[in-house]
């Protein structure tokens, strides 16, 4: 008798999408899709319910999509489950999975799903609210703590359709978000249009955009003002605590961060990917040289960059002095 | 050549026509009633007398209008619930009162399984009426350490396994989910609930043990489990309803079945417009014995899972509230589609926040496309407040209520999730009756055991598994649950011209019993033997229990 699954030979990412009925999720995942150069699965939950939606959703070339129905978190799941199962079970890896949450579902419990399957790494919950109707919807008495569910499970959140606010709409929104989930990073977008770089960073990787720069910059995304790219360049490797704890710190319009690095007390370069507020580390299969570089993407602040910069270097240890100074860093 | 006319005669027929309410004999030709009264008013009929039943009493055959398939699927596996049923072979299948009796009906199962790797897959245990008692790994390890093995609670939302199927799945001191609870020893209690243990436990066995494709052994099943209470038309109440399930349910709902069923479209596989275009396709594929059109949606969870959606106070316990399976305003939405078409919706809710949203969902539907008679029915819809039910009668919905909760989960809504005052109105048919909404009750198969008199019997009761009442201002007078489980039903599923009352012209389909369920003691009406069922006339005995 087979006992064990035998162990994959790839950890697969998983991006979990969520938010109540009408913020933007299909916008977005078309958004991704478009975007994009791997071989996605999409998973869509809520056909019956916001079929428009679905039906939004194109067949992407050379991107496998696949539809499924049911709510995910209720005893109607199983049609999700065995789409999954047939997903994880493909022959040729997928580059990328992404599950849409039902309009009602909570994405901290499709999440969950990536804890306990080997084959699978979170790469994050993206959670939409929508700008507009977000303080009702939290304040309703029906559906405010579905809401609330869906809010905290984000680790980035994605403020959208931030047009139809005013200022005093947007600072209304943004004080719920915080009030619900303190500390998550919010980006705001119209149509739900967070930058393409924010799915793709680098292409295959962050040397092939921004290799030859030397130290952290910060300078605008092309047409989307609102946010600015990060480089962060350095040799030496990280002390692996020390980092956790720069990256459990860093700032809020910190959206996105992905790199190669060293850590001190491992061989071997590691890839470094966080959404929002989550991050994971896994081992590269390549010599380690001496050397981190990651790409992050912010919300335009100025302060990000020296902040950032600061909190990593803290966690360097240096055989040798960074390059650049640290001062300088825009 | 004319058809032959039979004459069944009995001590007395219930006819559930309020015009003719009893009768002795009954004329039936080409599988119809063609008239029902006494001996004198036959007198010179060219018919052939069957006095098989001379000294029984015949009722409408039973409707169950909330069973589920599955109930049919589950007994291809090994039953280890609490509570008695028979198994559609006829068999008294005695419940099971403590773990080690659980164990060992496994093991006995166990060594009829040729196959040493093939799942051995309980089903129905239900911890509530073991005293809480909870079952682990190690339990189930004293079944097999070699074969995986897999009990299913009746709530269907939680699985106990044995160590080699955690080990298959890949849980051990390691995983760190809640739906993985841990034993003291900080090993996984072989608990599992939730998708993500779900996914693992489905991808540790290579396939989906609940989602197999349904085949005419199981319908086979379904029918023969039902004929044995006396039902004689059931509603599988949600269904994907795809084509090779049509193709199934085609083949098998033919001369033989001894049931009617009436499949419901399960909303949530596929946007409503695609559902009316389904249901129009389908009704026209429908026959006597097999009838589409109805179409299922499930606003909320369920209460004694703690998924059920309330309005304030909320859960007796303090738990948070449930969940929506749909959002009001989808609900709304899809309520609309199928209102405008003409379709007739069997709407779940449990808890009274779900209940109010379907209720505006239906009034909204009302006033934009005013629709006469549409009977959509409110399914379950166990915590309705009085005020409710009067919105449900100016809606002109219909309900159909889950008596045998009354039984099963009465004790636990009473400590637990309602508190004393709203479990007395829990399952509120009195209020129901009182206010004159049309009324079914129902079972929930494979839920809670198959029995449209077991149910009768909860719903004139009020009685509780501790021997607790609950409410018994909400008590159904005997006659009042009888019409709930044949004319009532009928009515919630528009079939209430042809079956559901024994008068000329509807199909010959009766439930005959030993007893007369007037005569017996209320608190005996379940233990009145079914003695055989009649489907457009032929008759189906069910063996001695
Ligand atoms: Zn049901």
């Amino acid at each position: 008798m087979r006992r064990r699954l035998p162990a994959p030979a790839t950890r697969c990412p998983l991006t979990v999408v969520g938010g109540f009925l009408g913020a933007g999720k299909t916008t977005l995942l078309n958004r991704l899709l478009a975007g994009s150069h791997g071989r996605y699965a999409v998973l869509v939950n809520d056909f019956g319910a916001i079929n428009v939606d679905a039906g939004l959703i194109q067949d992407h070339d050379g991107q496998t999509l696949r539809l499924t129905n049911g709510c995910v978190c209720c005893s109607l799941a199983d049609g999700f489950l065995d789409t999954l199962m047939r997903v994880l079970a493909e022959p040729e890896p997928f580059d990328h999975i992404v599950i849409e949450a039902s309009g009602v579902g909570d994405p901290g419990a499709i999440a969950e799903i990536a804890l306990v399957e080997p084959g699978l790494v979170l790469r994050g919950v993206v959670v939409l609210a929508d700008a507009e109707r977000l303080p009702g919807l939290a304040a309703d008495p029906r559906l405010g703590d579905t809401l609330a569910r869906q809010i905290r499970a984000a680790d980035l959140l994605v403020l959208n359709k931030r047009d139809l606010v005013d200022e005093a709409g947007r600072a209304a929104a943004r004080a719920t978000l915080a009030a619900l989930a303190p500390g998550i990073p919010v980006v705001e977008t119209v149509a739900a249009a967070l930058p393409a770089a924010f799915f793709d960073l680098g292409g295959a990787g962050p040397d092939r955009a921004w290799r030859g720069s030397t130290r952290l910059r910060a300078e605008a995304v092309p047409h989307e003002e609102a946010f600015q790219r990060l480089l962060y360049r350095r040799t030496g490797a990280f002390d692996r605590v020390a980092l956790e704890r720069a990256l459990t710190a860093m700032p809020a319009a910190l959206l996105r961060l992905k790199g190669r690095l060293g850590l001190a007390d491992r061989p071997g370069m590691h890839l470094l990917q966080m959404v929002g507020r989550r991050w994971s580390l896994s081992p590269l299969p390549e010599p380690a040289p001496d050397a981190a570089e990651l790409v992050g993407i912010a919300a335009t602040d100025p302060g990000i960059g020296p902040a950032l910069a600061g909190l990593l270097d803290a966690a360097l240890r240096p055989p040798h002095i960074p390059h650049g100074d640290r001062t300088r860093c825009a | 050549m004319p058809s032959e006319i039979t004459l069944f005669e009995a001590r007395r027929i219930i006819t559930m026509n309020p015009s003719r309410p009893d009768a002795t004999h009954i004329a039936v030709c080409d599988g119809r009633v063609l008239t029902v009264g006494t001996q004198a008013e036959f007198d010179g009929l060219d018919a052939v007398a069957d006095r098989r039943f001379a000294d029984k009493v015949i009722l409408p055959g039973f409707v169950e209008g909330h069973a589920h398939v599955m109930e049919g699927t589950l007994w291809r596996q090994t039953y280890v619930g609490a509570g008695d049923r028979r198994s559609p072979d006829g068999r008294r299948v005695p419940g099971l009162r403590d773990i080690g009796a659980v164990v060992d009906r496994l093991s006995e199962a166990d060594r009829s399984i040729a196959d040493p790797d093939q799942l051995l897959y309980g089903w129905g245990f239900d911890p509530l009426h073991l005293g809480g008692a909870r079952l682990t790994r190690h339990d189930l390890d004293r079944v097999s350490t070699t074969r995986p093995v897999m009990v299913h609670h009746a709530s269907l939302h939680i699985t106990n396994v044995n160590s080699l199927l955690l080990e298959m799945a890949g849980f051990d001191e390691n995983t760190a989910i809640d739906g993985v609870p841990k034993l003291p020893d900080g090993t996984p209690s072989g608990e599992l609930q939730g998708i993500a243990a779900r996914l693992r436990l489905f991808r540790g066995l290579g396939y989906n043990p609940m989602s197999g494709t349904l085949d005419a052994a199981d319908v086979a099943r379904f029918g023969a489990a039902a004929q044995l209470q006396g039902i004689t038309t059931i509603a599988d109440l949600h269904n994907d309803l795809t084509d090779a399930t049509v193709a199934v349910y085609g083949a098998a709902c033919v001369e033989g079945l001894p049931v009617r069923i009436v499949p419901a479209l399960a909303s949530v596989s596929c946007p409503p417009e695609d559902g009316v275009a389904r249901i129009g396709r389908l009704a026209a594929a429908s026959t006597d014995r097999l009838r589409f059109g109805i179409v299922k949606i499930v606003v909320d969870g369920s209460i004694q899972g703690f998924t059920a959606r309330l309005l304030p106070p909320g859960y007796h316990n303090g738990a948070p509230n449930g969940l929506w399976y749909v959002a009001p305003e989808d609900l709304d939405r899809i309520v609309g589609v199928y209102h405008a078409a003409g379709i007739q919706l069997h709407i779940h809710t449990n808890g009274n926040e779900a209940t109010e949203a379907a209720l505006d969902a239906v009034e909204k539907a009302q006033i934009a496309r005013p629709r006469p008679d549409h009977r959509h029915t409110l399914q379950h819809c166990q915590m309705a407040t009085e005020a409710q039910l009067r919105r449900v009668k100016a809606l002109g919905l219909c309900l159909n209520l889950f008596s045998n909760h009354l039984y099963y989960w009465g004790d636990a809504h009473h400590d637990l999730t309602m508190g004393p005052e709203r479990a007395a109105r829990i399952d509120a048919a009195g209020s129901a009756a009182r206010l004159g909404i049309p009324l079914a009750i129902h079972s929930d198969a494979p839920v809670t055991p198959l029995g449209p008199l077991f149910t009768a019997w909860c719903a004139v009761n009020r009685t509780t598994s501790s021997g607790r009442v609950l409410g018994p201002e909400e008590r159904l007078s005997v006659a009042q649950a009888l019409h709930a489980v044949t004319l009532g039903a009928a009515y919630t599923l528009r079939m209430d011209h042809c079956v559901g009352s024994i008068e000329a012209g509807k199909f010959a389909d009766f439930a005959v019993l030993d007893a007369d369920p007037y005569e017996v003691p209320s608190e005996a009406l379940k233990d009145v033997p079914i003695h055989a069922t009649v489907l457009g006339g032929r008759v189906f005995t069910v063996p001695p229990a």
